[in-house]
Order: structure tokens, then C-alpha cells, then sequence
């Protein structure tokens, strides 16, 4: 970190932009948490209808209860206390235990039971009904129940009312107990709420269900009751929590982690700092960009957004490996600058894809990662070089690297192999057996297998609605839809009779059509014909006959109703439950028909079929099915048109075939071995795969990218090995801990892109290198020196009579410990600056003050750094001159007790070469250098190498020595 | 009120005498009983009389046979009532649902069982007379069930009940006689007064 004025400026500075821009997002932002932005778009009626289902549909807000504990008249006491407490929520629409209470029918409904009962359509109100009736009655008042009838009877004798409330009740009621619903073996009484909120708000699931224990532990006096909640509402509030939990662990965790990766790794606190720079301005600008341009950031675009933040730590981090004390930072940001450009490029582009998808959560993704990762690659380029300290440790001298790297390098990378990997990868896609990509949607739920069944078995107790299958009819108006589902009623009855449903519920059963209602009307007797019927018909009961006033009141009252309407009725508390069966839209509207335990679906379609115009059978799961195979579809060919468009960037960027194709081969054989992997483990893919693969994908790229680039020189290789080393490691940290989470989803994409991670570390680093090393002479990337490039051009090997100047520089370095030459010399790699593979003499056969002898055997060395195209030319015979020209010059030095000054080599005279290559020779190479002249400044020598008594090159060069 | 208009009553019974009273109308079960049931009710000209057995098989099972002046069956099982009438469809519900009837129930077959605790648990019991003429008052404690009923009288001779009156609000009530007292000759019209002096007889 330096310390100078200004980059203290500079990093107070960011660091309070970041703080602001951090603050003013945090204000304005909300987190929005409907899952639905994550389904794709709805293309046909029935895929929207299906979306409408889930977040609004009717068996999506029901909250099936069960309450246990206790014997089961307690529980019925306590099922009734709950329900009634709960009756006056602001959160539920609709709470029933079962218990049908007439007191619970307001006013104004008891007036329309003779239009709404079925007495009328087969009935008449005349004196011998009434009669019958009225003798009933009074054997009812005999019996025991009879002061139960007693308190309405004057109003209702006919009990029109209790009929009503029976039609109302569910066709396929659940057991009863205590008059309260109860399951089976009568353990459990069960109860039914409908929240308000959509079951995907999960913010106003969590008020409802908090609501639901607050009230039964006032209501549990005793303590030892249970409730158990069950439903869509409470499983996404479950996995919000969870899901909330785990983040946090994960977030600690990788932070803790990566702290000790950055100290151990780079051994600064300094760096620790300066790293965590790009990475908050990615997090900061990727949240501004998401909360400008959408309403909300969905919790998922958060959480996903955050673990590609893995993907921006990798460009400080190689900013911070490839530092040195030769170079300025800026300069080295400069150097890698296309690299990671390239890097950055590819990975948005990848990304960007999603904004066509047709998905709004996966356009905020793409969004927030663009932003992101370009504010991450920027801030690299542009601000962190001016705080990094120029003069930490260069990683290009560790050893511990060069050995990494040269053991790296002398690993065989047969060609067969990768061809072998290609096959196997294919094979195992194409035969193993199973499904290749996940079309449920509820396989993706991380919802516990056992609520799940727990669920199902409650709802399958209570008789609700099939959350799978329903009838969806349009109409106009509200009439029309209820004459249509009237019209329906016969055959959905023959159905019902046939056993190919248990039952089913519509409008039409709550509110008849005004036709069929003023049909009762008209049948309704005017005050006087009622009253002469009646007191006919009290002649021998033993009623009084003034005791029906209230009858024959609201008889007349009821000749004078309008037809009950749909919108009347859901007002009434009664008409919750008709919210969800019909629907109003701008100029239609929807009717659903539910079913209750469905058996038969072919005969169920078959009625649907034949149904007429307008009736649609809607299968949630197809809908859904073909729902995801649509988006998935459209994805794919999406990630087609940006897999070209990268390979155009990188084509463009590195412009030489063989190198787009190194760069390109690790990342795509990793994907061909992540799909055979998952597919030949019997993992079908989902949409989360598909993130991971392009995930894996880009950091493949970008670490290919890199090892591509660093050419030649080793100490860039080992600064690049250490870049990408401790990149891939924080990568595979934080997705190793996603993969060790309880959500699918997550796990998924952890254990993707934690092997897709592992699979491009090795195979960039065998793929980008070819076996030995390159030549110097190869073309580099448009504009950017390589750093410590040799010659400039290729070298003609016949004709070497120019002066080709060298741009080496032979700085005193301090010398590691190598290989050291056991002789009574000095190991001649603490003579010379070379080290490593570079030192290319072996052993000094004799020296005197004019010349000098060497003989050496690198030359066959497959790891001399000279070789490309698996050859050693002859050309780098002047390297071998130089090298014993500069041992000369430093055991002249040290004989007389100097240090050897530096020297530069300026030119080469008169070279001449009698061979091509001289790595397949098989003896020792003997060099000779022998000093023409000795100057102020300078020195000229002349070199001869020679195989076997074979002259192989000869030459002139002349070195300026620096003081 | 109708206890101002009761014949006074030899000594109030003080709770230790009222427990061996109870105990002591125990019957053993099964246990068949006649009965004749005079309804009254603000509704009706005149009360409804019905007659028929009475079965009591246990603490949570009753029967009610009517045999006049029509065949109906209530059969009372735990907490679910069955009502079997000729000619008419089968109907049940819960005993929650009718509270007089959960009234009668525990009341009767508490003292059905001698079971002056149960008794004791859902009303508040009022004694008075002596072995061979006595009058059991129950109040129910629950507060549901005395919006419905408001008092049940008892009252017999020696170990037998002979009345048991269920007296409800809005001027209804239930009267059964019990026993030889079903077979007793009833004036028509019989009156709820001349029922209370029926009833509290003291001999006969």
C-alpha cells in the first residue's frame, strides 16, 4: 500500500464514494421476494393461467392445520376457540374448522335462502308441504335436538337455511368430530385458512403465520397442545429463513476465508485491503445498476449476484501476483489490461445473454453481473495501481513456483489423452440412460421431502382442492360463467357418481344464476296465498298460528329481492371462498371448477374435450413443464449465439488459431466434462446447472487467458501460476461451501462450479503450454510487450549477419539457490544473472584471463526455455556464447576480488551456423568464448560452440559494460 | 320463577347427605327405563306428549326409544347423536351441538351412575328433603349451557327418580316422567303447574 499523499487521497476517497453510493442504494432498495420472476414468461393462456395459479390461485393461500395433544373433545374446544379468535384477522380471509353455526350467516344473506335453497325448483310452498314440514318440526321439538331448532323456527320452518349451508359445505367433507373436522383416526382436528397475501409474498406469508402461533398459544391454555401449519405460504417462509440463515453463514464463512487465502497468499494486510476495493465498488455499482433500472432486486438475484462477486476478486488479485519491483504498477495493469479485458468481456458477454430470456430475475442477474464485473475490472485498471506499493516481493522469484511450474511442465500431455476425454465425455451424455434436463419445477423446491408428504396427506384428510388439475371456463360476465357452469353440472355429477372424481366445487353451487333465482322468485307465494296455506296446514299441528309472522315476512321480503349477485355475495364473509373460484379480469371472466381427489384424468379430459367452447382442462405440471422447456429452449440458443460472439472477442483479441484454440480448449472440455459428469451421476440439469456451466465456463476462460499470455518468461509464468493459483483457490472456497447447502438450488451450482473450477485449473495449465516452452520468437498480443522478450523477430538462421539488438538486461539479482555445477568453481549460476532452467552452461572446463571453455548438456533438455516447436534451434547458439562470455567476465572479476559489473550485450557479428537444431545431438555441447578485446567500457569476444569436434556456430559480440 | 310456587320441602340437605342421596339412586346397567316426555314451548297451542324407554347402557351411551304417538330412536354414542325417525331420512350430529341435550345427558346418567362427583363437576347441586321424599336442583356451571337451560329438577321418591324437568329459556321446558310415574294419568290439558304438584308430592 503506498503511502504517499496522493493514493492516500485517492483510497479515502473511493472508499467514502463507495460508502455514499452504498448508502444512497441501501435507502432506495427493495428486496422483493415473488418467485416468479424467476419463471419465465408466460407465452400461451394456459402457461399464464398457471402463473396466476401460483401466486394467486385458490389452493395456493390455503394453510391447512392440524392441531394434536390432547384428547379429541379438547381439541375440538380448542379447534373452535381458534377458529373464532382468528374470525376477526385482517390476514385471512376464510378460517373454518367445519362447524356449520347459523349464527354465522349475516342478516341480509337470510333473507335470500329461498332463492339460493333448491326447495323452490321442485317445490311448492303450498298448504301439504307446509304441512309436512310443520309435523316434521314439531317431532323435531319433541326430540331431543329440539331446542336446538326452536329459537329460528318461527322465521324458518322449512329450514330453507340449513339446506343452504349444506350445499355450501364441501362435497368431499372431511371426518368429523365434535361437529369440528377431524383426520381419520380423530388425533388431529383440522382446521383451513386462506391468507390474504399470495402464497409467493413471503414477507406477508411470515405476518400470517406468525399471526396463526400467536393466537393458538393464547388460545392453548393448557401448553400442551401442538399446531402444525402447513402450505405453500408457510413452506416459502420456511425456506426464506433458511435460506436467509445459510447466506449468512456461507457470507461469514467466505469472508473469514478468503481473509486467511489473501494473508497467506500474499503475506500483507495491505493487500487484504486493496482487494477488497474492487470487490465492494463490484457489489455497490452491480446493486446501483439492478435498483435504477428494475423496481425490486429479488433476494435470489442478491444472493446469485454475490457469489459471481468470486468471478470479480480474480482481477486484484491478479494485479496483485503480477507486481514487482521492476515494473510500476500501472504499467503492469497496463500489461494485463487486454488480458483481462478480455476476460471481463467474455463473461458479461456470456451473462448478457440472459437479458433475452425472457425473465425478469435472470435480466437482473445479467444486469447486476455486468455492472459488476466491469466496475471490478475498471476500478483494477484505472484506480488500484495508484495505491499498490511498487516495491513488495516479486512472486516471479519464488522457487516453490518455478518448481510448481516445471513440474507442471514435464507432465506428459499426450494428444490421445484429451481425444480420449472427448470420447468418454460424449458416450457417457449420450448413453447413459436417464432424463438430461429437470422439467418439474417442484424438483427445484427446497422444500424437505417429509412436509412436503405431510402437506399432502393434511389436504388429502380435508378434501381441498387438487392443487393439479382444474377446469378453467371463460365467459363475459359473471352471469355467463355461472349459466355455463350450471349447464356443466350434470356431468361433472355423472364424474362424481362414476368415481372418476370425489368431488368438486364451482360459483354456480354458491350463487345460482339470476335466471334460476327469479325462476324461485316467481315461485315464491304472495302474503296472502302464504297465509292461507299456512293456517291450513297449522289446522293440526300443534303450533300456534300466530307464531310464523316472521315467516311469511320474509317470504314477502324475498318476492321483492333482486337476484343475489356474484359481487354481493363476496362481500359477505361468506363470498371469501368465491374469490377463488371466479375471477373478474378487464372484459371477461375466469371460472374455475376445483376438484377434489381426481382418479381418473382420462376421463377427466375426455370431458374437458367434449365440454364445448371456452372450457379448458388445465394440468398445472404440463403447463409448467412445457413452461420451463420453453425458457430452457430459448436459453440455449441464447448461450449458442453468445458462445460464437466470444469466440469472435477472443478470436479478435489474440488474432493467431492456435492460440484462440488453446485458450478455448480448456473451458469447453470442462463443460463437455461437467455435463457427462452430471448427466453419468444421474443429476438431471436445471436452469441453475445451465448459471453454474456458464459460470465455470468464463473462469476457465479467463484463467486459459492468462496462462496463454504469460508466454515465455518464467518469472511471469510463476507470477501467473500464483495469480491464478490463488484465484482458483477463493473460487473453489466459496463454492465449496455453497455446495455443502441444505437448498438444491444452491448445492447445484456449488458443486458445478467448485469441479468446473478444479477441471479448468489443470486443464488451462496443461493446455496453454505446450510440452517444452515457446519460442521467443512468436508474434504477442496486439500491443502489449512481453515482458522480458528476447528477440524482436524471427531469426533466419542462415543469414545472422545484422546487428539484432537485445534488450536483456543483466541485472544483479540476488541468486536463489539452483543447481549448482559441482565443481571446485563456484556453481556458475551464482556467476551469471540466469537462473534455473535459463542457466544454460553446465561446467567450466578451464579458464584463463583470454577464454574460456564450457561444456554443457542442456541443449537436449526438454525444459530449456529456449525450445518451441520441439526444437531447440541452432539460432540460440548465441545464447550459449553470451551466457560463457558473461562467466568469463564474472571469474575474471572474482579472481581479482570485484564484483562482476553488469553488462549489456549490444551486437552480434559474423555469426555463422553449420546445423538447424542442436537439441537432438547427443554429446555435450563444448563452448568457447575468448576475449578479442578488453576496453574501458567495453568488451569483445568471440564465440565458437562445437558438438563432437563439429563446429556448430561461430560469432563476434561486443558487451558494454554499466557502471 | 317456578321454586317460589314449590310445596316447601322438609330440611334442606347439607352437601354430605345430598352425596349418599345421589349415591344411592345408582342403577346398575344396563338399565331400561319408561318414560313420557310433555314438551312445552312458547310456540305450541299445547305441550307435545311422547313416550316410550329409556336405555342406559354406560356413562357416554343413552338410547331413547319414542313408541307414541310415533316411532323415533335417538341414539346417543360418546359425543354423536343419531335421530331414527319412521319415514324420514337418518340424521346426526354432535352433541355440542345441542346443548340441553349435553344437559340432560351428563345430568342423568351421572345420577344413573351415582356418581355424585360428575355431578358436582358441571352444576351446582341443591338438596332438599329427606330419603323418602327429596328434590335434587342443578344449575349448570358451564356458561353456554345455562344460556339454554337454566335449571334441571329432580325429584323422586327413595331410590327412584320420578321427575325430571329440564327447565329452558324463552319459557320452554321439558318435563319426563320416569318409571311407574311414565304410566300416570295426565289431565288434558296438562299444565306445567299441575305437573310441579305431580311431581312434588310427597306420597303416592
Amino acid at each position: 500500500m503506498k503511502r504517499t499523499a496522493p493514493a492516500i487521497a485517492l483510497l479515502l476517497g473511493w472508499a467514502l464514494a463507495l460508502l455514499a453510493l452504498g448508502w444512497y442504494v441501501q435507502k432506495d432498495l427493495v428486496v422483493g421476494t415473488d418467485l416468479r420472476l424467476f419463471l419465465p414468461s408466460p407465452t400461451t393462456p394456459e402457461q399464464r393461467l398457471l402463473l396466476d395459479e401460483i401466486g394467486e390461485g385458490p389452493a395456493s393461500r390455503v394453510l391447512v392445520m392440524a392441531i394434536d395433544g390432547a384428547a379429541a373433545e379438547t381439541l375440538a374446544d380448542s379447534s373452535r376457540a381458534f377458529a373464532s379468535a382468528l374470525s376477526e384477522s385482517k390476514s385471512f380471509r376464510l378460517v373454518t374448522n367445519g362447524e356449520m353455526s347459523l349464527d354465522a350467516v349475516p342478516d341480509e344473506l337470510l333473507g335470500y335462502r329461498f332463492l339460493l335453497s333448491p326447495t323452490l325448483d321442485s317445490q311448492a310452498l303450498d298448504s301439504k308441504f307446509l304441512h309436512d314440514q310443520l309435523q316434521t318440526r314439531a317431532r323435531d321439538l319433541a326430540s331431543p335436538a329440539g331446542a336446538m331448532l326452536e329459537s329460528f323456527l318461527p322465521r324458518d320452518p322449512t329450514l330453507e337455511l340449513l339446506k343452504v349451508l349444506q350445499n355450501w359445505q364441501p362435497m368431499q367433507e372431511p371426518h368429523r368430530l365434535y361437529d369440528v373436522w377431524f383426520d381419520a383416526d380423530g388425533k388431529r382436528a383440522l382446521l383451513i385458512a386462506e391468507t390474504v397475501a399470495p402464497a409467493f409474498d413471503p414477507d406477508r406469508q411470515r405476518a400470517a403465520i406468525d399471526e396463526l402461533q400467536q393466537t393458538f398459544r393464547s388460545v392453548d391454555t393448557s401448553g400442551q397442545l401442538h399446531l402444525t401449519v402447513s402450505g405453500p405460504g408457510s413452506f416459502s417462509v420456511l425456506m426464506e429463513k433458511r435460506t436467509r440463515g445459510e447466506a449468512q453463514a456461507l457470507g461469514t464463512a467466505a469472508t473469514v476465508g478468503m481473509i486467511i487465502l489473501l494473508l497467506i497468499a500474499y503475506r500483507s494486510i495491505g493487500s487484504v485491503i486493496l482487494s477488497s476495493l474492487p470487490l465492494a465498488s463490484a457489489g455497490v455499482a452491480g446493486l446501483l445498476a439492478v435498483s435504477l433500472l428494475f423496481d425490486a432486486v429479488h433476494g435470489i438475484t442478491l444472493a446469485f449476484g454475490f457469489t459471481l462477486i468470486g468471478v470479480a476478486q480474480d482481477y486484484p488479485l491478479h494485479l496483485l501476483s503480477h507486481e514487482r519491483p521492476g515494473s510500476s504498477p500501472l504499467q503492469s495493469a497496463r500489461s494485463l489490461w487486454p488480458t483481462l479485458a478480455t476476460g471481463v468481456a467474455s463473461t458479461c458477454i456470456a451473462y448478457a445473454t440472459f437479458l433475452f430470456s425472457g425473465v425478469v430475475g435472470l435480466a437482473q442477474l445479467a444486469c447486476f453481473t455486468v455492472a459488476s464485473l466491469a466496475a471490478a475490472g475498471l476500478s483494477t485498471r484505472f484506480l488500484l495501481p495508484r495505491l499498490i506499493d511498487p516495491s513488495g516481493r516479486d512472486l516471479g522469484d519464488s522457487e516453490f513456483l518455478g518448481r510448481l511450474w516445471r513440474r507442471i511442465a514435464s507432465l506428459p500431455r499426450p494428444r490421445w489423452a484429451g481425444v480420449v476425454l472427448v470420447i468418454l465425455c460424449v458416450a457417457i451424455t449420450a448413453l447413459v440412460p436417464g432424463p438430461m434436463w429437470e422439467n418439474d419445477l417442484s424438483k427445484l423446491t427446497p422444500v424437505p421431502h417429509d412436509l412436503l408428504m405431510r402437506d399432502q396427506e393434511l389436504r388429502a384428510q380435508l378434501g381441498t382442492p387438487d392443487l393439479r388439475y382444474m377446469l378453467v371456463i371463460e365467459a363475459p360476465n359473471d352471469e355467463a360463467a355461472l349459466t355455463r357452469l350450471q349447464s356443466l353440472d350434470p356431468q361433472l355429477e355423472r364424474l362424481k357418481q362414476r368415481g372418476a372424481i370425489s368431488g368438486y366445487d364451482h360459483a354456480a353451487r354458491y350463487v345460482p344464476t339470476a335466471d334460476r333465482q327469479i325462476a324461485r322468485q316467481k315461485k315464491l307465494p304472495d302474503a296472502a296465498t302464504l297465509q292461507q296455506s299456512l293456517d291450513r296446514a297449522l289446522a293440526d299441528t300443534p303450533f300456534r298460528s300466530d307464531v310464523f309472522e316472521p315467516f311469511i315476512r320474509d317470504v314477502e321480503q324475498a318476492r321483492k329481492l333482486p337476484p343475489l349477485s356474484v359481487h354481493a355475495l363476496r362481500q359477505s364473509p361468506l363470498g371469501s371462498g368465491l374469490d377463488m373460484l371466479l375471477t373478474e379480469h378487464e372484459n371477461k371472466v375466469t371460472a374455475l371448477v376445483t376438484f377434489a381427489g381426481v382418479n381418473d384424468t382420462a376421463a377427466l379430459q375426455q370431458f374437458a374435450s367434449s365440454a364445448g367452447p371456452g372450457v379448458l382442462l388445465l394440468d398445472l405440471k404440463s403447463a409448467s413443464e412445457s413452461l420451463v422447456e420453453q425458457q430452457r429452449t430459448r436459453l440455449l440458443w441464447s448461450l449458442g449465439a453468445a458462445a460464437l460472439l466470444l469466440i469472435g472477442v477472443i478470436a479478435i483479441s489474440l488474432r493467431d488459431r492456435r492460440r484462440v484454440l488453446r485458450v478455448l480448449a480448456p473451458m469447453a472440455l470442462t463443460t463437455l466434462i461437467l455435463i457427462a459428469t452430471l448427466h453419468g451421476a444421474g443429476v438431471p440439469m436445471t436452469l441453475f446447472h445451465l448459471i453454474a456451466l456458464i459460470l465455470a465456463a468464463g473462469l476457465g476462460l479467463d484463467y486459459a487467458l492468462f496462462f496463454e499470455h504469460a508466454a515465455e518468461d518464467p518469472h511471469e509464468q510463476r507470477r501467473t501460476l500464483h495469480a491464478v493459483l490463488v484465484c482458483s483457490c477463493s473460487t473453489l472456497m466459496v463454492f465449496a461451501l455453497l455446495a455443502a447447502s441444505n437448498l438444491p438450488v444452491l448445492r447445484a451450482i456449488g458443486l458445478t462450479v467448485s469441479l468446473g473450477v478444479i477441471s479448468n485449473f489443470l486443464l488451462a495449465l496443461l493446455l496453454t503450454r505446450e510440452t517444452g516452452t515457446g519460442t521467443p520468437a512468436l508474434p504477442v498480443a496486439a500491443g502489449t510487450p512481453a515482458p522480458g522478450s528476447n528477440l524482436a523477430e524471427p531469426v533466419d538462421t542462415k543469414r545472422l549477419s545484422a546487428q539484432v539488438p537485445t534488450s536483456e538486461r543483466h541485472d544483479q539479482r540476488p541468486s536463489l539457490a539452483a543447481t549448482s555445477t559441482d565443481q571446485e568453481q563456484p556453481p556458475i549460476s551464482s556467476l551469471v544473472p540466469h537462473q534455473g532452467s535459463m542457466c544454460l552452461l553446465e561446467r567450466v572446463i578451464d579458464w584463463n584471463d583470454d577464454s574460456i571453455r564450457i561444456e554443457t548438456d542442456t541443449h537436449r533438455s526438454p525444459s530449456n526455455p529456449l525450445r518451441s516447436d520441439q526444437q531447440l534451434r541452432a539460432v540460440h547458439l548465441c545464447e550459449y556464447g553470451a551466457q560463457a562470455m558473461a562467466v568469463h567476465g564474472a571469474l575474471k572479476s572474482r579472481s581479482r576480488g570485484e564484483t562482476a559489473a553488469p553488462g549489456m550485450l549490444v551486437s552480434l557479428r559474423s555469426v555463422s551456423f553449420h546445423c538447424d537444431r542442436i537439441d537432438d545431438l547427443k554429446e555435450s555441447l563444448r563452448v568457447e568464448a575468448t576475449c578479442l578485446q578488453a576496453g574501458a567500457g567495453s568488451l569483445q569476444y568471440s564465440f565458437r560452440i562445437s558438438h563432437a569436434g563439429a563446429l556448430l556456430a561461430e560469432g563476434r559480440a561486443a558487451v558494454v559494460l554499466e557502471r | 320463577m317456578l321454586l317460589p310456587t314449590l310445596a316447601p320441602m322438609a330440611a334442606q340437605l347439607d352437601a354430605a347427605d345430598a352425596k349418599t342421596l345421589i349415591s344411592q339412586l345408582a342403577k346398575p346397567t344396563p338399565a331400561t327405563i319408561d318414560f313420557s316426555e310433555i314438551r312445552f314451548s312458547p310456540l305450541l297451542k299445547q305441550p307435545l306428549i311422547v313416550s316410550g324407554t329409556l336405555g342406559y347402557q354406560g356413562s357416554t351411551s343413552l338410547d331413547r326409544h319414542v313408541t307414541r304417538p310415533y316411532r323415533e330412536t335417538t341414539e346417543i354414542r360418546g359425543d354423536s347423536v343419531l335421530v331414527r325417525r319412521e319415514g324420514e331420512p337418518e340424521r346426526s350430529f354432535g352433541l355440542k351441538r345441542a346443548p340441553e341435550l349435553q344437559g340432560l345427558l351428563s345430568a342423568f346418567t351421572s345420577l344413573l351412575a351415582g356418581d355424585h362427583a360428575a355431578v358436582e363437576r358441571e352444576f351446582t347441586i341443591d338438596a332438599a328433603g329427606d330419603s323418602s321424599a327429596w328434590r335434587i336442583l342443578l344449575a349448570p356451571r358451564d356458561a353456554r349451557l345455562s344460556r339454554r337451560v337454566k335449571l334441571i329438577r329432580i325429584e323422586g321418591r327413595n331410590d327412584a327418580p320420578r321427575c325430571f324437568s329440564i327447565i329452558g329459556d324463552n319459557n320452554g321446558a321439558s318435563v319426563m316422567l320416569l318409571g311407574a310415574t311414565a304410566h300416570a294419568e295426565l289431565p288434558k290439558p296438562v299444565t306445567r303447574e299441575w305437573l310441579e304438584r305431580f311431581c312434588s308430592q310427597p306420597n303416592e
